[in-house]
């Protein structure tokens, strides 16, 4: 069966209409490939078996089901507004817990610093600073809000990813995946940087206080007895 | 080692407000020549330009953690008695005997009270 130019004309035109492009590739040029190409040598094979027709339309029914769940990720919503709009959330976030400790803690040094052999202008002053306090703690509210939305934001993102990953079979080949370890991830492997843990989990003041006397060996996993044996003799 | 209230301390966090926190705590403990550093770099130039009696630093901090700051101590002739506190969220076993290991004096899991820190200073001049 010998290909023709005519055959594939359309898979030239494409190709010639993109030659000059300064723009990356992107999935989607891949995949509008894919189906000129398909298109193109379907009419051709067509006559000489019909098994390759069927299994050229699987492909374009699988490229067309791949281009609708792409869709359906709303890529650029979530690239030009929700994750933006997330990160200002926490930016937003991160500036009013800051204030408010601020206020409370010049509240709470100017009551520490306050003249106590006047009575009456000690509780006036404590009685206003007082409600200074009072006041920023109002900041809890609104990060509460802001962190519910932020918080929709991240189900959006998974929802619509989890559904990707199911549709187009993926969840397998991500697992047999090897997961390269990133430079942010090593250091925080080699300087033992967890974070904060949750209630529940990492160990309390009492079980440091009693790994430290050699009383108790701690409260969590992760450490084996030899090892610390080993520190406290 | 009887407690000092005139000897210098130096705080290390990256948070600001953790800093003031801690220097107020200090105070009300009646310690009066604090200083402090953003991270375990400037920590460790500050320490080699003058002598601390404490230093209570942060565990995660960039670009030198509160961990390195510890091993670089311990590992430099100069400041290696230095009592070195360290105050963090970092709660993990491993971490708690990865300081340990490290020659660290003390550790105080945040977040903590006035009477925490008061103990764990008091605990380390003890020693």
């Amino acid at each position: 069966m010998a290909i023709k130019k005519a055959d594939v004309k359309n898979v030239i035109a494409f190709l010639e209409e993109n030659r000059t492009r300064n723009t990356e590739v992107t999935l989607n040029d891949v995949i509008k490939l894919a189906e000129v190409m398909a298109s193109s040598i379907r009419d051709l094979v067509h006559s000489t078996s019909p098994s390759i027709t069927d299994e050229f339309s699987a492909i374009s029914f699988e490229i067309k089901r791949m281009k609708d769940e792409i869709g359906r990720l709303r890529v650029s919503d979530m690239k030009h507004n929700r994750i933006p709009e997330a990160g200002r959330e926490l930016d937003a976030i991160v500036t009013s817990t800051e204030e408010a400790t601020n206020t409370i803690m010049e509240s709470a040094e100017a009551i520490m610093a306050a003249d106590t052999s006047d009575a009456e202008a000690y509780q006036a002053e404590v009685t206003k600073q007082v409600m200074e306090i009072f006041e920023a703690c109002a900041f809890q509210d609104i990060t509460g809000q802001r962190i519910s939305k932020v918080v929709n934001t991240l189900n959006f993102i998974d929802q619509r990813v989890s559904k990707f990953i199911e549709e187009m079979r993926l969840a397998q080949e991500q697992e047999e995946h090897q997961h390269e370890e990133t430079p942010e991830e090593r250091r925080a492997r080699e300087l033992i940087l967890h974070g904060p843990q949750h209630n529940g989990e990492g160990v309390s003041q009492d079980d440091i206080d009693a790994l430290l006397n050699g009383d108790d060996k701690g409260g969590d996993s992760g450490s084996s007895q030899d090892d610390i044996d080993k520190l406290f003799p | 080692m009887a407690l000092d209230l005139q000897m210098p301390i130096l705080v290390v966090d990256d948070y600001k407000t953790m800093i003031r926190i801690i220097r107020n705590l200090l105070k009300q403990l009646g310690f009066s020549d604090i200083d402090d550093a953003a991270d375990g770099a400037e920590a460790f130039e500050k320490m080699k330009q003058r002598r601390y009696g404490l230093v209570i630093s942060d565990w995660n901090m960039e670009p030198v953690t509160g961990y390195e700051l510890l091993k670089q101590v311990r590992q430099d002739a100069n400041l290696s008695k230095t009592p070195f506190i360290m105050v963090t969220a970092e709660s993990k076993t491993e971490n708690v005997i990865a300081a340990k290991k490290a020659g660290v004096n003390n550790y105080i899991v945040k977040p903590f009270n006035a009477q925490t820190l008061k103990g764990k200073i008091e605990a380390v001049f003890a020693e």
